[in-house]
């Protein structure tokens, strides 16, 4: 089946709550004043992170997301990945996603990194049958040997980088969206890691990559998305500069 | 399907996934611990002789009547007061999940229920060691302890989750909630039985405790669940978690951005 991901004049709108507004006192005052002290009790700011997104993505794209800090490219890839809902417009979504965004969600730093690869794996939607198959995979890539059955508290942080590498890149979705690929750990692992990526980026149906890197988008990429303010431009490939 | 109801119904369908995580997260708690979640066994074991001797004869009570209802008071007042104190941190914890893996967001009270299920299964061997020694002989109302278990469950998972949510939008409720409860449990019947009261018997009534406790304790006591318990129980569970679904219908999109 192919891999599809649809959007259709979709908004996403954050509430950003400063500590007054946040906190209850001021929610109750300003219900039983009835609204008079909005202004000292701090206004909730919305922030519009994207404004009337449409596109279509199908099988095959390769999707770089583009822009400076802030501009949206974080949202985007979590509003894909079905994390963020839209206030207006509607999403399509064809075929299993996977999201290597920020590294170790759900890693319990008391458990072994066996048991920590089994967490995380289900949490990503596995089945026991599918860890089963792929921790051998995932042991002779982060090489920990026998560390894979120490608490993952023991680890340095480069090795726990690599473990949670290795589990957010086994899976075979249909999507894949990545969040700025890392530069951790020792050259040999960034090597292995880089090969890693990309065979499943040849794998999957669907990649978007946000990133800083005009050299790697351009790499990988074939469709090119400029972000500024929340808002979407298709650029052409020779719109994207090379990093010296 | 409103956003809500769907989720919920989404989190049915992971049930052991659920399971597996409330485990693992117990397993990972205790992992450093020789005894591991037998601490909480023998907690309750100390408290409950502890507090036995003394309370007994301060309440002029019998050991035999008091020591059996002081231990289902604890175990069932762990189990409840554990879920609403860690309610309303219960997605402003998970913030790593909720941002990056696409699960539906009730999953995370689920887990939480489902964890002080478990601390609550450890202190089961307890009551019975008290039934036992006591040779309390065992009576067919015994079981409706059972669905009453379930009636409890059902009305903590809605507060857990209006708590949740609350608690994501509102960071004070974590304070209040924290502050509250070791007092409610000295207004709860946790060591004593409401009619135990001289003159505020009634006013325990008032507080929803007082039914979670005894819908549960009555049976193991073997007495049959008394009407104005059962009533409240349900009465409790149709508006509580008739509010409790509205707000999540109206709010769960809104929870991973507000954590």
């Amino acid at each position: 089946m192919g891999a599809k991901l649809t959007f259709d004049n979709v908004t996403i709108q954050y509430p950003i709550y400063n500590n007054r507004t946040m906190s209850l006192r001021n929610h109750l005052v300003r219900i039983s004043t009835g609204g008079k002290i909005e202004g000292e009790t701090g206004s909730i700011q919305i922030v519009t992170a994207l404004r009337n997104a449409s596109f279509k993505i199908d099988h095959g794209d390769a999707v770089a997301l583009i822009g400076h800090n802030g501009a949206g490219k974080s949202t985007l890839l979590r509003t894909m990945a079905g994390v963020y809902m839209p206030v207006e417009g509607t999403i399509q979504r064809e075929g299993r996603v996977a999201t290597v965004l920020e590294l170790g969600a759900g890693m319990d730093p008391e458990l072994t990194g066996y048991e920590n690869i089994i967490r995380m794996s289900r949490l990503m939607g596995a089945t026991p049958a599918e860890i089963a198959e792929r921790t051998s995979e995932i042991e002779s890539f982060t090489q920990l040997g026998d560390f894979l059955q120490l608490p993952v508290r023991t680890y340095s942080s480069g090795m726990a980088t690599r473990l949670m590498f290795a589990v957010a890149t086994s899976t075979k979705p249909d999507i894949l969206l990545v969040d700025e690929i890392f530069g951790t750990g020792d050259a040999e692992f960034q090597m292995r890691a880089k090969a890693r990526m990309e065979a499943l980026i040849r794998s999957v149906g669907i990649f978007v990559f946000a990133s800083h890197s005009n050299n790697l988008v351009r790499r990988y990429c074939n469709r090119f998305f400029f972000l500024e303010h929340g808002t979407i431009k298709e650029i052409d490939k020779s719109d994207v500069p090379e990093d010296n | 399907m409103k956003p809500g109801t769907a989720d919920l119904f989404r989190t049915l369908t992971m049930m052991r996934l659920v399971l597996f995580m409330a485990w693992s997260d117990v397993r990972a708690r205790y992992k450093r611990s020789v005894l591991g979640p037998l601490w909480i066994t023998l907690g309750t074991a100390i408290g409950v002789v502890g507090l036995g001797f003394v309370w007994s004869e301060l309440f002029h009570m019998d050991r035999g009547t008091f020591i059996p209802l002081l231990t289902l008071g604890l175990i069932l007042w762990q189990y409840i007061s554990g879920s609403i104190m860690e309610s309303t941190r219960v997605f402003t914890l998970q913030v790593s999940l909720i941002r990056n893996l696409d699960l539906p967001i009730s999953f995370h009270p689920a887990q939480l229920l489902l964890r002080q299920m478990i601390n609550f299964a450890h202190t089961i061997p307890l009551f019975i060691v008290v039934f036992l020694i006591l040779g309390k002989p065992f009576a067919l109302v015994n079981l409706l302890a059972i669905p009453a278990f379930v009636l409890v469950s059902l009305n903590l998972f809605w507060i857990i989750l209006m708590f949740g949510i609350l608690g994501a939008r509102f960071r004070d409720l974590e304070y209040l909630v924290n502050m509250i409860m070791p007092l409610l449990m000295f207004l709860s019947p946790v060591m004593f039985r409401p009619n135990a009261l001289p003159f505020s018997g009634e006013l325990l009534l008032l507080n929803p405790m007082t039914y979670l406790i005894e819908i549960v304790r009555q049976p193991l006591l073997g007495e049959m669940p008394t009407l104005s318990i059962v009533t409240g129980n349900l009465v409790l569970l149709v508006i509580g978690g008739g509010l409790s679904l509205a707000l999540f219908n109206k709010k769960r999109d809104r929870v991973a951005l507000w954590v």
